[in-house]
Order: C-alpha cells, then structure tokens, then sequence
C-alpha cells in the first residue's frame, strides 16, 4: 500500500505531531516502506477473533484483583506540606534544570 | 577492568576505598568523553564523590559495595536529568529514583552516571540521539548497537564493570553483541519498571550489561524481584546467582533452523559453528528445531511497538513534561510545535505508523494481525520448551558484526531487520542472553541463548558454561 503525503500529514495531526515541510516528502516515503514491509502480516491466515496476548509468566495474570491503597513513592505531604483552602499547595513536578 | 565480584570484595574487605573506586571511574569517564566516545549524557566528579561517600556511611558490606553501574538515560535518578536522548525533555530532573536505582544503591553499588542512547530507546544503532552518535570502542567508524549503545559502549570500553539498559526488542543483547560483551534481558515482570520511562508497555524491560556472565548475573539478582510500584512484575522471588558448572550433560539445546539462513554473514556463522561444537563436547544434546512464526516477528514488532509507543509518547505535550513550543497561539499549535520540535525523525516515524495501524479501517489489517502473530510466535516457543523438551535454545544475536555508521539511517526497515533474531523473544517475554563467542574481523560476533519464562537462573548458568568454554576474543575464520 502506498501512503501519500497527505495521509501521512492527516494521521501526524491525529497524533499532533507538526511535520515540517522539508520532513514530509521523505517521512510519507519512511513511512509507506515501513506499512509495506508490515503487510508480510497478510500472509498469515485470518482467524476469528484475537486473545490479547498478555506477556509473562503465569504470576503476572493470576494477581488478586481487590481494591489496594496504592503505594506512592513518596507520600504526599511530603511533596506538598501546604495545604490552602482544601487544597494542596505543590511544586512544580518535573521543574527544569536551572530555573 | 576489574570484575564486579572483584570490586565489591575489595570495598568490602577495605583493601580499596569507594572514593579509590569512584576516582578511577571518573578518571575513565573523562578519558572516554576525551576519545570522543560520546557514551555519557551526564556524570560528574562530584556526583561519583557523594556516591563514594554515601557507600562509605552504610552499605559498604553490600554485593554491589563500591561497584560503579552506569545507567541508561531513560531509567530516572534525582540526582541527574533523564533526557531518553530527546530534545524534548532536555533538562528533565524525576522527583524519584526509579526501582532498579534505589536496589542497586541499597546493594552498594556507586551510579556513575547516565549513558546515550537512540532516543526513547527506539533504534538499533544509537545514531539517532539528539545529542549525537555513540562511537563503536574498537572502530569509531561503526556503530555499537542500540538503543542501549552508550552503556554497551562503557562496559566494552572498560570504563565501568556493568551498566544498566532497557529492552523493548533487543535493545540490550544487539549492542552486547556488537560490542563483544554479555547482555542480558530478564522475563517480561522479572524487574521493575518503576522509573523506566514507558515505550512500549507489553515489551519494556530494564536489562543488564556485565563484561561477564557472573557480573550481569550478580546486577540481575540485585534488582530483580516483585515492587509495589510497578504491578507487572512477577510474584517470584529475585533471580538466584547459579552456582558454578562445568558442563552440559542433560541439557538440550534448540537451533531454531529459520535463525541460520543461507545468507547468515560468514563470520557470524562461522562463530556460532563453532559454538554449537563446544556445545556438544560440553556434553548438551544439540537438536535442530523450528520457529516456524518467527519470519513474521519483525513485521509484529513493528506494528505492535509503533502502536505502543504512539500512546505512551502522547504525554509529551509541551503541558506536563519537558520543553515547550510554539506558546501564545492555541494549544494545538503548542502540542504541535512541541513534538514536532521536540521530536527527532525516528521518533516521529513511529508515532505516524503507531497512530497510522491504530486508525479506524486499518485496526484489524495491521494490528489485530500483529496480535494474532504475536500469539502465535509465543506459542512456537511454548511448544519447544514445554513440549519437545528442549531447554535452551541457541541463535546468532545478530545476522552481522557491527556495521557502519550511516549506512542503515536512510532505510528504516534495514535498520529493523538488524533485530531480526531478538525481537521474537521480546514479543514472547521470555529471558534472553548474548554472550560474546569469537571474532570476525576483528569485531564481536554474540551468541544467543533463549531460555523459557522464570528460568533465567538455569540460563546463566549454561551461559556460563559455555563462556568458559569458547573464547570470545578469539578470531574465528569461515
């Protein structure tokens, strides 16, 4: 199958990903030999339906599923000892380097 | 270079100091960056002396005691930014330690410092980091593999003794293998992902580089082990150490046929004909067996990881992370600035095809296929370990030796298909290992072993046997 320019730019809007103009030529080419070599997967025959492969072993499906307290790395006053006006008062998460 | 076991002993044994251990890496470290290895994104003196310090004050009897481990830039650490090679989140300091940090630092070990990798851990060559090539330590002219290159490229160099990557579908083993070093990639759940930042959900896994089979088993066992943080992993307990071994009597090893096709690189062949001979005379039962699936594991990877990766990057907004773009207008216009920006041309490829084979008329042409493969594949390992009673299997790493830099950056599915005989078994989730088994060239050429889900013990232990047995240094002629 072979993707067009435009598709390409229509499904980089879907995942709103700008594309610069001088990228888009060669990234619908990129693209359309990646979607061409994937199409091997129509040699394998259709079945009905699909089990969504679940990875690992065995112990990773069989976890009680009940509701938990989830453990947090840090607890939140930790994060946040100012509490406002119902309201935690919290740094900026993820502050960058030097501000 | 001195072992892991070494390093900790003396620490332990107070016959060197951490702060010895720490002055000599970062002696390494600014030799490397010298040499234009470009395998750090980040480390200093400073940071390696608190390291010291902080081993000094407490955890000085640890299997890891004064070991420095370097790693991978996708894994998070408080005291360094964590980049994952991307523009995007250039500066980024986590609040946290992932779970494979506090572990190590808990058994001792000093962390040296972050590593370079192919951005978010997507290639197979560590060309495509913002933030400039990895160079291969014994030719600067190739490649060392990827995406975990800049912690294959340190161990390889002798910088430090093991390192810490990441495994989506052979991010770790392809490099270990180009590098002439042990690579080793647990069972899906093994160890936590708490702190890795997420890629691919269904493959991820944090995976050890050593420069022997004993110093990636003693970083596996330290960091393995079921954590409240991250609900993947599995119930079991941490991956034992293998008591040692010298041959392979009652052991059956599987050669997958599609693995060592006609047009296998000679040398490559040559390295694992060879092995495959020691193997007998350890005395394994060696059998010829069929994955018959495995032809379609690149293209499955390729639908099911862009798709993966596609929703996990969507987080990368210009809001909640990182650098921002495009700030003033309206907030699609910020989104898109910030990726696009942000973003580098590998990345972007898959997110366009992750996005692509999850809309609406070609969900079920591509990715229920993928799924349907990805069963299938799994299932054909599942038989010869269940089955046909075959412990291990045995496969080159990779078709080739390292290849140059360049020469795979305009051919994207070139670039995939160098993952042609690891990505089955990230798909499948089991545990994996290359292990370094001969030359060509004078570049490694890196033997894999596949092991069934949970038996990642029984897999080094035959590693092990094996490493003793077959020089990894050693030329080997077609």
């Amino acid at each position: 199958m072979t993707i067009r320019r435009e598709e390409m730019l229509r499904v980089a809007a879907l995942a709103e990903l700008g594309v610069a103009e001088e990228d888009a030529e060669r990234l619908a080419r990129d693209i359309a030999a990646i979607v061409e070599y994937v199409s091997l997967l129509e040699g394998l025959p259709v079945e009905e339906g699909v089990r969504p492969f679940v990875p690992g072993p065995a112990q990773v499906r069989l976890r009680e599923d009940v509701v938990a307290p989830i453990p947090l790395a840090h607890p939140p006053a930790d994060m946040a000892p100012e509490f406002v006006g119902g309201l935690y008062v919290v740094p900026r998460l993820g502050a960058m380097e030097g501000e | 270079m001195k072992s892991v076991a070494d390093i900790a002993a003396a620490v332990r044994e107070g016959r060197v100091t951490a702060a010895d251990v720490a002055h000599d890496t970062g002696v390494r470290l600014a030799a490397a960056d010298a040499a234009g290895l470009n395998a750090t994104l980040h480390w200093s003196p400073q940071l390696l002396e608190q390291e010291a310090t902080r081993v000094a004050a407490g955890t000085s009897d640890g299997l890891l005691a004064g070991v420095p481990v370097a790693i991978k830039d996708n894994i998070v650490t408080e005291e360094q930014p964590t980049t994952c090679g991307s523009r995007i989140l250039e500066g980024y300091r986590s609040p946290y330690n992932a779970t494979v940090v506090e572990r190590l630092r808990s058994a001792g070990a000093m962390i040296a410092g972050k590593t370079n990798l192919d951005e978010f851990a997507m290639g197979s060559s560590t060309e495509h980091s913002a933030y400039g090539r990895v160079r291969h330590p014994l030719d600067a002219e190739r490649v060392p593999g990827g995406s975990s290159g800049g912690s294959a490229a340190l161990v390889a160099a002798g910088v430090v003794p093991a390192a810490l990557g990441s495994e989506t579908g052979g991010s770790v083993r392809q490099p270990a293998s180009f590098c002439g070093i042990v690579g080793l990639k647990p069972g899906y759940g093994r160890v936590s992902r708490s702190g890795l930042v997420a890629f691919g959900s269904s493959l991820d896994c944090v995976s050890v580089f050593g420069a022997t089979v004993a110093d990636a088993a003693s970083l596996l066992h330290v960091i393995s082990g079921p954590d409240p943080y991250d609900a993947t992993t599995v119930d079991a307990p941490p991956v034992a150490i293998p008591e040692h071994r010298d041959h392979l009597e009652g052991v059956v090893i599987g050669l997958p046929r599609e693995c060592f096709p006609d047009d296998l690189d000679a040398g490559v062949r040559a390295a694992c004909d060879r092995t495959v001979a020691r193997l007998r005379s350890l005395g394994a039962e060696v059998r010829d067996v069929s994955l018959p699936h495995s032809r379609y594991a690149v293209a499955t990877y390729y639908v099911i990881n862009p798709a993966e990766a596609s929703a996990n990057l969507a987080r990368y907004d210009g809001v909640r992370y990182g650098q921002r773009r495009g700030d003033g207008v309206d907030l699609p216009t910020l989104y898109r600035a910030t990726r696009g920006e942000g973003f580098g041309a590998e990345v972007q490829r898959r997110i366009i095809t992750g996005t692509y084979v999850l809309s609406a008329g070609y969900y079920d042409a591509y990715y229920t296929r993928a799924q349907q493969a990805r069963n299938r594949i799994a299932g054909d390992f599942d038989r010869l370990f269940r089955e046909e009673g075959v412990s291990y299997l045995f496969t080159p790493t990779t078709p080739t030796v390292a290849f140059k830099a360049g020469e795979k950056t305009e051919d994207p599915v070139a670039m995939y298909l160098a993952d042609i005989f690891v990505c089955a078994v990230s798909l499948a989730g089991l545990p994996a290992l290359s292990i370094p088994i001969g030359r060509s060239e004078g570049l490694p050429v890196g033997g894999h072993f596949i092991g069934p889900a949970l038996d990642e013990t029984g897999l080094l232990q035959a590693a092990a046997v094996v490493e003793q047995a077959v020089d990894g240094d050693a030329e080997v002629r077609p």
